[in-house]
């Protein structure tokens, strides 16, 4: 017996209702002034107070250096006559020299060879100052002999001078302080400065006697920049700009999940006719945005204190802060915040009070710590795994990014994957707010998650499609990884490893969490039979299936045109290796390989599985959409990130599928159009040779002819109004549904 | 109308199953204040938040308006309004905000808002406070700002958790006006409560609740009738005396199957 459904109004727009659902959030948060404490005083006032700290230091670094000036006592008025015309004579040569270090040690920094943040400030401080220290000479009566006034420090340095009035040597004697540095500083300046004075005098007698000046050796410097081996202000930069930001998101998030949780307004909130899902992302969107606003006060307050102190050039490069590096470093932060937002509020989601919520971010804290340290070791470099490891990558990255490095393609990867994470996250996060525990208080627990229910449902919820899009990721990279190396050098191995993977992780893992929560399979994974008549689908499927490979070659070769194509030559070079060992296997071994397999599995998957648990929350346009993304997306980290220019052409291909399976409620002829898709590029790349020598506009014709083009496109047209004409009625029924049905039916 | 068939939940607690809510059946008409009698622990809770669809049961179902909870959970949220009285305010929004929010996720647009807030504001007497925080409102005031929330959407169905607890003898008052006038105004009412006395003056028929099983159910005539007891607290005592040994006597009303 099923029961009446009561009519249902709905006056609001679904969009509408999500954003009422997240101002109150934001209201909420905004508000409440701990949260302002974090977002605006901590870095507006911190970045200028470390600023004055570092200042402080290194004004101290330089006066522990010497200062710039000395005290010099000497012994009688002879002797200060004597050393101020030494002082005279090569005060220009010595500040020349200063220069010329001081541009040295600019260069050098600007390269990446930073000296400590103190030691920056106090190099840009003696650069400033333009000039070599200065010598003030004592000679009055009331001082004691040179070697007393140093031991009582009185001065910093003592000198006699010893004429030899035969003109043999001048001997000049520096008493000094060997436990002072000013003192050891004014003594190593004395030195130079008679170096100076010898080498000038010594030319004057080799020029009189008509020698060559030239010293016969010179010494030339040449800085090198090793990565890692120093830090410098650049490297903590990134560490402390992402740590602070993420502070921002920490107060909000538990006080929107668990602290609801303890003021008892949760169930109230759960008695809203609006699913936990819609809940939980007005809530992650408030700690978003109030991590996307401390992001950006630290940066401002970064980039205001770092230009205040006159660092411009030595952290951010010759071209300063300027709005490239403003807009990568923005890129970086959003998808960090993103990212961390994420996690925050999955943790806080599984705590039933503050103190417990907090219990669980102090892990979370430190972890995060850890790769922030360990950027800062010699050679970590955003490359292989490390720039797909949560968190690590994304340090890398900032790093990187304010060094001015060239970002190519594992940053693709660290930025790609980091918003999977960010999905996955959000399903844990889904979960663990939905919980019995959030409604019960206190049953709960982590065992949910692998209880099994013992009522099922018909189609899986969309915090259900992203656990498993989020144990799919993780899954597909380190199996095809290991699939990669035991099978390295055997296509044909390795190609049927590949498709069982694929029917493994596209079909099993669906298939699997079908039956552990009880639903009925077909409609779960789409395999419902399609509406519409059977002959129109068909006819739809096999043009689209069979004609839409020439505008996707097109699309292809647009997308490297405009630059967007795998940066990296060893992938690059790993990729061609693999599709020439491809060309070794038997043809139908590869169509069922490469063709049959993802076609069945990825559209039982995306179209299946996911479609189905989006379109219970989502409207049919968002769930197309949003689908038809996750599958392109997931094409570029198939190909391990080598291959960004899928991305537009896997999304377009995605929402084609997505629009059919929304037309015809079932996966069967978005699955057709799939398997015959890859079916025919796979048999046209396999006569690719044959195929060359057809007159098609050249020998090196890159692009097809127009012909085959219009062909192409008549054939998807043709193929759309069929497939639209054949579900009409479904059509209308989906339209309507979308306009009038609940929220918890779209 | 409210329907419950054989509702039973069961939990997983530190290995061992309990069984919260125990085979309940109950039925409240329209215009009726239907009372869900028992000491704490004795499942009160956990079966409102059946009613609600927070909880999915273990087994059996409830119908609300005609709709099953399991099968439509979205449609049978908007016919219910809930009362709890642990609940707390959004401290940082104002009554008129706390307002427009649940108008929202009920899915009603402005005009039909700001037409009910200005209802419930009258009705309630909320006008003098509908813009100040709500951490500045006192206890009173906050109740009234509950008791309006919970018919923003004007739901046909109204459950009440504890709705008197840690109000005084006004607050009270306030929340017994409010009943009243939901009952005039024809809807379904459940009253979940261990506060026996604020009950009798309370509700139409009242349900005993006792470690999970309905163990009377009717009129206070009836429960008199069956019980032999004149009071609810007499009848209370007797029931938790008798231990778990199965009441005979729970009639059923007749439509519950």
């Amino acid at each position: 017996m099923t029961s009446q459904t009561p009519e249902v109004v709905e006056r609001r727009s679904s969009w509408a209702i999500q954003w009422l659902l997240t101002r109150k959030e934001l209201r909420e948060t905004l508000r409440d002034r701990r949260t302002l404490v974090t977002l605006v005083a901590m870095p507006l006032l911190l970045y200028p107070l470390l600023g004055l700290v570092f200042r402080l230091v290194a004004l101290q670094t330089k006066a522990a250096a010497g200062g710039s000036e000395y005290r010099v006592a000497v012994s009688d008025p002879r002797d200060a006559q004597w050393l101020s015309k030494l002082l005279a004579t090569t005060d220009a040569a010595i500040a020349a020299e200063d220069r010329a270090a001081a541009e040295d040690g600019r260069a050098a920094r600007n390269r990446g060879a930073a000296n400590d943040p103190a030691g920056v400030v106090a190099d840009e401080l003696n650069a400033a100052a333009g000039a070599a220290p200065q010598f003030v000479l004592i000679d009055s009566p009331e001082m004691p002999p040179p070697a007393d006034a140093v031991a009582r420090q009185m001065v910093d340095v003592g000198v006699r001078v010893r004429l030899d009035e035969q003109g043999g040597q001048t001997a000049v004697e520096l008493w000094h302080d060997a436990a002072s540095e000013a003192s050891r500083g004014a003594r190593r300046e004395l030195e130079r400065r008679i170096a100076r004075l010898n080498i000038a005098v010594m030319g004057q007698m080799l020029a009189e006697r008509g020698l060559p000046t030239r010293p016969p050796v010179a010494a030339v410097a040449r800085p090198v920049v090793t990565r890692g081996t120093t830090t410098g202000l650049r490297d903590f930069l990134p560490l402390i700009l992402l740590l602070m930001t993420v502070t921002g998101g920490v107060y909000p998030a538990i006080d929107l999940t668990a602290g609801e949780r303890e003021r008892d307004t949760l169930e109230t909130l759960f008695a809203l006719p609006v699913s936990t899902f819609r809940i939980l992302l007005a809530k992650y969107v408030a700690v978003l945005a109030v991590t996307l606003l401390t992001g950006a006060m630290n940066l401002a307050g970064m980039a205001g204190t770092i230009s205040a102190l006159g660092l411009g050039r030595q952290v951010f490069g010759e071209s300063g802060f300027g709005g490239l590096l403003a807009f990568k470093l923005a890129l970086v932060l959003v998808v960090f915040a993103m990212f961390y937002s994420a996690v925050l509020l999955a943790l806080t989601s599984a705590a039933r009070s503050f103190k417990e919520a907090q219990a669980y971010l102090i892990p979370l804290m430190l972890l995060s710590i850890a790769p922030a340290i360990v950027i800062l070791l010699p050679g970590w470099e955003l490359a292989g795994w490390p720039s797909v490891l949560p968190l690590l990558n994304m340090l890398l990255l900032a790093r990187d990014t304010i060094g001015g490095a060239r970002l190519g393609t594992p940053a693709l990867a660290a930025l790609v994957s980091t918003v999977w994470y960010t999905v996955a996250a959000l399903a844990a996060a889904s979960r663990w707010f939905a919980a019995d525990a959030v409604a019960t208080g206190s049953r709960g627990g982590w065992s949910d998650w692998f209880r099994r229910p013992t009522v099922g449902g018909d189609v899986p919820g969309l915090s259900a499609a992203l656990a498993l899009l989020m144990a799919m990721f993780p899954a597909h990279f380190f199996a095809a990884g290991f699939l990669g190396q035991a099978f390295d050098g055997q296509p044909a191995a390795r190609l049927v490893a590949s498709g069982l993977l694929t029917v493994l992780l596209f079909a099993g893992f669906p298939a699997a969490a079908a039956w552990w929560r009880r639903f009925a399979w077909r409609p779960a994974l789409g395999l419902t039979r399609p509406d519409g008549a059977w002959a129109g689908v068909g006819f739809a499927a096999v043009l689209l299936g069979c004609g839409a490979w020439p505008l996707v070659y097109e699309v292809v070769l647009l997308m490297h045109a405009i630059g967007i194509r795998a940066v990296d030559d060893d992938k690059r070079q790993l990729v061609e290796q693999l599709v020439a060992g491809w060309r070794q296997v038997p043809l139908p071994l590869l169509i069922a390989c490469l063709g049959i397999a993802p076609g069945v599995c990825e559209e039982i998957f995306f179209r299946g599985w996911m479609f189905g648990a989006v379109r219970r929350s989502w409207s049919g346009w968002a769930t197309v959409l949003s689908t038809g993304l996750a599958f392109g997306l997931f094409h570029v980290i198939l190909a391990g990130g080598a291959a960004p220019e899928r991305l537009v052409p896997s999304t377009l291909l995605g929402l084609l599928l997505g629009w059919c399976r929304w037309r015809t409620g079932s996966v069967w002829p978005g699955l057709a159009i799939h398997v015959l898709h890859n079916s025919t590029l796979l048999t046209l790349a396999a006569y690719r040779d044959e195929l060359a020598k057809l007159p098609l506009g050249g020998e090196n014709a890159t692009h097809l002819p127009a012909t085959w083009l219009i062909a192409s496109a008549a054939a998807v047209l043709l193929g759309i109004a069929t497939l639209g004409w054949t579900t009409r009625v479904r059509g209308s029924a989906t339209s309507e549904e979308s306009g009038s049905a609940s929220p918890s039916s779209r | 109308m409210i329907i419950l068939r054989e509702l039973s939940r069961r939990f997983e607690a530190n290995g061992r199953a309990v069984l919260a809510v125990d085979g309940v059946s109950l039925a409240v008409a329209a215009g009726e204040v239907y009372g869900l009698l028992g000491p704490n622990g004795a499942g009160k809770t956990t079966t409102l938040r059946m009613i609600l669809g927070l909880l999915s049961p273990t087994s059996g179902d409830v119908e609300i308006q005609g709709a099953r909870v399991t099968e439509h959970p979205e449609q049978v949220k908007r016919q219910i309004g809930l009362v709890s009285a642990s609940a707390g305010l959004y401290q940082w929004l104002t009554p008129r905000e706390i307002l427009e929010y649940f108008a929202a996720g009920y899915g009603l647009d402005a005009g039909t808002t700001n037409a009910r807030i200005a209802e419930l504001a009258a009705r309630m007497e909320l006008d003098a406070f509908l813009d100040r925080r709500s951490a500045t409102l006192s206890t009173g005031q906050k109740q009234r700002v509950t008791l309006a929330r919970s018919l923003i959407h004007d739901p046909p169905v109204v459950l009440l958790d504890e709705p008197t607890r840690g109000l005084d003898v006004v607050g009270s008052q306030v929340v017994f006006d409010f009943v009243r006038d939901l009952r005039d105004a024809g809807k379904a009412i459940i009253v979940s409560t261990h506060q026996l006395d604020e009950a009798e003056r309370l509700c139409d028929r009242f349900g005993l609740l006792h470690r999970g099983r309905l163990r009377y159910e009717g009129t206070m005539a009836e429960l008199r009738a069956a019980t032999g007891q004149a009071t609810l607290v007499d009848m209370f005592l007797s029931l938790l005396r008798a231990g778990d040994q199965p009441a005979t006597a729970a009639p059923q009303r007749e439509d519950v199957t």
